[in-house]
């Protein structure tokens, strides 16, 4: 068993090292180190911090300074972690399907999955030095045996992050594999999308006051975020000088964790296991269905295609249901810290956070446009097609389904931030995420050309951007933001929100104008790339 | 009179970092012509194949494909030409009838035709009752069926098939075998295809091309090539002699070292 764990992590190692040296393997080496550099100062930054806000904490030694301190610690870190790793993080696992093969037990390959997903994500630097921040601002404040409890607690807080991370995606796509839930989430989120929007827009008293203000009653939610809550209430004990009263709390971190990880093993081993079985019709059985109503000809098969690959894509599914949850998060804990005398750009930030944040969640369909094609990108060659058909259907259905999850994004927003944002502000948010979209999509095309990678469709077993390719989404979403800061330097200046909507609307023109001019070109490319791309998006090469 | 040729190369060649895995073939196959290309793993099946449907791009050479300069007018070529390559080109996650439909739009057909002809391609393929599955699930030879289905939904004049037999159950192997051969006299298709499984070649097709490390080692109808003897001896004669198999391997069948 110890040579089969051995092969496991020499496959690790040896698939880690392929990655920079074959093919565009340098691009690649340099991406990570650029991530790195960039890791290490935000992650020594962050630590200097969090130790500086623990040494306070610990120094104080109870009372509200120092119960906030412990709160905002955990609950602080434990939401970063959560949400990068749900969102934005590429981090590569063991496919336990694959290994169930060998005779090696399935817990151990998922937990040495989660442990080398872990490893090799430059994020995890950045995680591991803010505890070791609260770790030396502790020590530092009060040294003493408590120290080993406290370590104790820290390491079992990362794990449990790490698990109930897991155990979320694997819930995620285990639920959202069902048909009818899909539908019926749809249906839900375009009903709430259209209703809210237009309350939001038509209405003078505001009645949805009234549901945005239950919300902070439910104060018990806190303990939906236990790996934080846990700790949080073991550290205000630490904190105080009262080891042994930690002790219950550190218990119950412990057992909650294992717990969770059980759980979120045995989801995974079930999956693993009926992997390859998608667990009934797609259509139903029966006569072929000519799929009246769609548009017809090639565009429409193209598109028709499209919308039937994100529909059945887990990760489009739990970008849908991350995106409104995040807007949620903002609105309860991030708009009620802006004053009212901040003006309206202000209180208008988050709803403009939430049109760019959109984009930012649904990065790996621009940034590797054809990841999951598989051998269906044969098609897209072999058959009468002009490639910028393919490219403008991707960015068409791609975008439709963006503006969607924003209009849900922003509704939450605005119902649970009990519309503190100005009117005009939607109009505003609605042309920022309109007009970034083209742009994004310019770009976004050249990257999956350029460097393709064969995703898988599971949730957490797979990576799908490349290290560069993610690296070159922060570049192009920077630079993006950038541009598109401009008009709002201007309009704020002015005092015109005229201005601001004018600005957006033609850079958003200019974009669309840019899309559309540089498909063809990058379709062009495409052709003139089919000899690498092909296999290594049909996986032939993998 | 020179017979018309459905596909034509001249010092076809394709490099792999300078390597050649396709040199300089010269192919001639005939219009309705039942067309065998055979040669060993890796003697460049694939590679031609690919080149011949635009899949990969030569090195140099020029391929002509139903009369028509493959690099000038490429999209007209595909209209005409129906592939199942090496590795399959199938959406995994669209189901089997709306993957034919969808690749039957792809070649210009109308939606309600392309869905009627779905229909009739499933049947004909005994897949009707898993029309509704989603393809990922369907089993390998399910996946080649419906493969073939795709390259025909459109009434090609020339069909590229790629080891068509690989994976697949006796019964499906002479169901589909039927299917060839009546599209070949029947309705007048040229098919062009490669395939491991020589006893079956032999039954089918009409003529032969045998490539060998990239290089077109014979061509001709199946009598011309085989002459006196089988297809088999004579493809074991131009790429090699049997080889039994090494010393060495004492330790199969026993536990071994595995702890």
């Amino acid at each position: 068993m110890k040579e089969a764990l051995r092969a496991l992590v020499e496959l690790r190692a040896r698939l880690l090292w392929r990655r920079f040296t074959t093919r565009g393997g340098i691009a690649e080496g340099v991406a990570s180190v650029v991530l790195l550099a960039i890791a290490v100062p935000v992650g020594v930054g962050f630590a200097v911090a969090v130790g500086f806000g623990t040494y306070q904490s610990v120094r104080a030694g109870g009372g509200l300074r120092s119960d906030v301190g412990a709160a905002a610690i955990f609950f602080g870190l434990w939401q970063t972690w959560t949400a990068v790793s749900l969102t934005v993080n590429d981090r590569e696992g063991l496919d336990l399907h694959r290994f169930l093969l060998y005779p090696i037990a399935p817990g151990r390959v998922y937990g040495m999955g989660l442990a080398t997903g872990i490893v090799g994500d430059p994020m995890g630097f950045v995680w591991g030095a803010m505890l070791l921040g609260v770790f030396v601002g502790a020590a530092m404040a009060r040294p003493g045996a408590w120290l080993g409890l406290l370590a104790v607690t820290l390491a079992a807080f990362a794990v449990a992050t790490v698990v109930l991370v897991a155990l979320i995606q694997e819930v995620l796509g285990l639920v959202l594999s069902t048909r009818r839930l899909r539908e019926w989430a749809t249906v839900l989120s375009v009903v709430l999308s259209l209703g809210f929007l237009a309350l939001v827009l038509k209405s003078t008293d505001r009645p949805y006051r009234a549901l945005g203000d239950i919300l902070p009653s439910l104060r018990v939610l806190q303990w939906i975020a236990w790996p934080a809550a846990f700790p949080a209430a073991a550290a205000r004990d630490l904190f105080a000088g009262r080891s042994g009263a930690s002790l219950p709390w550190i218990g119950g971190l412990l057992l909650s964790t294992a717990a969770t990880a059980w759980i979120s093993f045995r989801i995974a081993l079930r999956q693993a296991r009926g992997a390859g079985t998608s667990g009934g019709n797609a259509s139903g059985g029966g006569p072929v269905r000519s799929g009246r109503g769609l548009p017809g000809g090639r565009m429409g098969a193209l598109v028709e295609k499209e919308v039937r690959y994100l529909w059945r894509q887990p990760l489009a599914r739990v970008d849908a249901l991350l995106g409104p949850a995040i807007a949620a998060v903002v609105a309860w804990k991030l708009e009620p810290s802006i004053p009212l005398e901040a003006g309206e750009a202000m209180r208008a930030l988050p709803l403009f956070g939430v049109a760019l944040y959109t984009h930012l969640l649904l990065q790996a369909f621009w940034l590797n446009a054809f990841g999951w094609e598989r051998g269906g990108a044969r098609v897209m060659f072999l058959a009468p097609l002009d490639l910028a058909a393919v490219l403008r259907a991707k960015g068409l259905v791609l975008y439709l389904f963006s503006l969607l999850l924003f209009l849900v994004s922003a509704s939450v927003l605005a119902v649970v931030g009990k519309g503190s944002a100005p009117p005009w502000a939607f109009a505003a948010a609605l042309l920022l995420h309109a007009g970034t979209a083209p742009w994004l999509l310019t770009a976004g095309n050249l990257v999956s050309i350029l460097r393709p990678r064969a995703s898988s469709f599971a949730i957490q077993r797979s990576s799908a951007l490349s290290t560069f390719s993610g690296l070159m989404g922060m570049a192009i979403i920077s630079g993006v933001m950038g541009f598109f800061a401009l008009p709002a330097v201007l309009a704020i200046r002015n005092e015109s929100t005229a201005q601001l909507l004018a600005g957006w609307g033609l850079l958003g023109a200019a974009g669309g104008w840019t899309w559309w001019k540089a498909v063809p070109k990058e379709a062009r490319l495409l052709a003139e790339r089919r000899d690498d791309f092909l296999p290594t998006i049909c996986g032939d090469d993998a | 009179m020179t017979e018309p040729l459905a596909v034509e190369t001249r010092g076809l060649t394709r490099l792999f970092d300078g390597k050649p895995a396709v040199s300089s073939i010269d192919l001639r196959v005939p219009a309705g012509a039942f067309y065998g290309f055979l040669g060993p793993n890796g003697a460049g099946k694939s590679t031609t194949m690919k080149m011949l449907t635009g899949l990969l791009r030569p090195t140099c050479g020029e391929a002509r494909v139903l009369g028509a300069d493959l690099s000038r007018d490429g999209l007209s070529v595909k209209a005409r030409i129906g592939v199942v390559p090496d590795g399959l080109a199938l959406f995994e996650r669209l189901s089997g009838s709306e993957m034919l439909r969808i690749q039957g739009q792809l070649y210009g057909l109308d939606r309600l035709v392309s869905a009627r002809r779905a229909a009739e391609l499933l049947d004909a393929m005994e897949l009707a009752s898993e029309g509704g599955k989603l393809v990922q699930d369907y089993s390998h030879g399910m996946k080649k069926k419906l493969a073939l289905a795709c390259a025909l939904i459109h009434g090609p004049e020339l069909l590229f098939l790629d080891e068509p037999f690989e994976g697949i159950d006796a019964v499906a192997v002479t169901g589909i075998r039927r299917m060839l051969q009546d599209l070949v006299t029947r309705r007048s298709l040229t098919i062009f295809l490669t395939s491991h499984v020589l006893e079956v070649v032999e039954r089918l097709v009409t003529h032969v091309g045998i490539i060998h490390r990239g290089q077109l080692v014979a061509q001709g109808t199946l009598d011309e090539v085989r002459a006196s003897g089988s297809l088999e001896e004579t493809f074991i004669r131009m790429v090699g002699e049997e080889r039994a198999p090494g010393p060495g391997l004492s330790w199969l069948g026993t536990r071994g070292e595995a702890r």
